[in-house]
């Protein structure tokens, strides 16, 4: 004859056993989903065939700090955030090349960006025809477009590939650098660059170069680290 | 008796009133007194010298870059400028350090521009360390310098902006720069210039150069670390020689303000 109270306690673990396993398999359930949502690669748009065009990149050089244009054929789309987003993703990839005379590590560093009719106005409050105030930050720093239609791009960069960047002045000069020259061989309308990283304002790319400025896009090829020896002031 | 006594109170109650009448007009608001304008004047900020601002990057929380032997760029830009305080005391400069130690606390870059901003230096050094590239790299400012037609330093007293302080001695900045690459140059050392977005280098009034130690490679063997002791004090001593050239040569500044933190970031 069992005793009772190991009848009981029999019963007890077969239950316990049995809600471990529902909520093992409800577990596995969720996590399938949550994989699944972020790996969607649904189009969301008809994908359309583009021919290879040859763009301008600017590619920094660890070695004598120095930045070349050099010419790369690339299949770009033709909407312009979507363009300037891929030719930048294009430049990265480019660094974490073997035997890149700026080693970057390879993943995504590009995650989006937006582009800003300069000069930027206050934002517009609902059912109001005047801008709300006092204006934004950004809306005080960026200046005025030097010519009609100037732009502002704001280049949201991954936070792994600010954690991982190669921390120091040089490289993280190089790197910023090397993406206002490729913007200014491209994207003749775009005169400003602010920078954010998982979508917010960070002070340094890692640990240097400073990121909350408005750059002004300007031709940085060959203008960087000059030798001393031949620099003349 | 009597008609004198009040002959001395009245005299008494008159002076107490006209000496409360005259108090009164004395103490009406100037503002109501049309008084000319005051002047402004340009308040002229001589460099000191003697003094050199040295600013070891980093510290503390934010170790900056990690080496491949694990030492950190705050315990190298540290003793850099260790080395650096003792061969320019040692050259008669008063030095002044934006730290001296590794604190749990340390100063901000604006913090650290604050410093800097009172000691009128007549060279403010910032140290860093990498383990990208080679040699010593000397960045300045990216700030462009006032043009020729635009008065720098206004007669009326216009705060100066703190994003843009340095742009009033950028030009100083790089002559210190060539003066320290050239010195560096005939110590052997391969020497890269350029000019980089670093805080807090915009925010100096002082002739600035931010000094980034890199490692020195070697034709056969191994490159030198930035840690070296003997790598440091080469440079150091070179740097040395070039402050003590340039002591005699920066030009002491006229300034309209202190930069205003208005609009800072």
């Amino acid at each position: 004859m069992i005793p009772r109270y190991q009848r009981i306690l029999f019963w007890v673990l077969a239950i316990a056993s049995l809600l471990m396993a529902l909520v093992l398999l409800r577990g596995c359930e969720q996590a399938r989903e949550k994989l699944t949502r972020h790996q969607n690669e649904t189009p969301l748009a008809a994908p359309v065939a583009t021919a290879s065009e040859t763009v301008r990149l600017a590619m920094a050089d660890d070695g004598d700090g120095s930045i070349t244009l050099v010419d790369r054929d690339v299949a770009l789309p033709e909407e312009s955030t979507a363009r300037a987003r891929a030719l930048l993703t294009r430049l990265i990839a480019e660094y974490s090349f073997k035997n890149s005379a700026h080693p970057l590590e390879s993943g995504a560093a590009v995650d989006d960006v937006f582009l800003l009719d300069l000069p930027l106005q206050p934002p517009v409050a609902a059912g109001s025809k005047s801008p709300t105030q006092p204006p934004s930050a950004a809306s005080d720093l960026a200046a005025g477009p030097h010519v009609p239609g100037g732009q502002l791009a704001v280049i949201n960069l991954h936070g792994s590939f600010a954690d991982h960047h190669p921390s120091g002045i040089e490289p993280e000069t190089l790197t910023i650098d090397s993406i206002l020259g490729t913007l200014y061989a491209s994207f003749p309308r775009i005169e400003q660059v602010r920078f954010l990283v998982d979508g917010h304002p960070r002070d340094t790319l890692n640990g240097h170069a400073d990121l909350t400025r408005t750059y002004t896009v300007v031709n940085t090829a060959n203008k960087t680290a000059q030798p001393a020896a031949q620099e003349s002031r | 008796m009597i008609p004198t006594r009040k002959f001395a109170a009245v005299l008494l109650a008159t002076v107490a009133a006209a000496a409360a009448i005259a108090f009164s007009v004395h103490a009406q608001p100037q503002i109501q007194l049309p008084m000319p304008a005051p002047q402004p004047t340009a308040p002229t900020s001589t460099l000191n010298h003697n003094l050199i601002l040295l600013d070891p990057a980093h510290g503390g929380p934010d170790p900056g870059t990690t080496f491949s032997d694990h030492t950190l760029e705050k315990d190298i830009t540290l003793a850099l400028a260790a080395r650096l305080r003792t061969a320019l005391t040692a050259a008669g400069f008063t030095v002044v350090a934006t730290r001296d130690s590794d604190p749990s606390d340390p100063l901000t870059p604006d913090q650290r521009a604050e410093t800097a901003n009172r000691t009128h230096a007549v060279a403010c050094i910032v140290l860093h360390a990498t383990a990208t590239g080679s040699g010593v790299h000397i960045y300045t400012s990216k700030l462009q310098p006032p043009s020729p037609d635009e008065d720098a330093y206004p007669s009326a007293y216009v705060p100066i902006p703190w994003e843009s302080a340095q742009a009033a001695s950028v030009d100083q900045s790089h002559r210190l720069a060539a003066n320290l690459a050239s010195a560096l140059t005939k110590g052997n050392l391969p020497v890269l210039s350029g000019h980089a977005p670093l805080r807090p280098l915009d925010n100096l009034m002082c002739p600035a150069v931010a000094i980034e130690l890199a490692p020195l490679l070697n034709p056969a063997g191994d490159p030198t670390s930035p840690a070296d002791s003997d790598y440091q004090q080469r440079v150091g001593a070179a740097l040395t020689s070039a402050l003590q050239a340039w002591r005699d040569q920066a030009e002491p500044q006229a300034q309209s303000a202190q930069p205003s933190k208005m609009g800072a970031r």
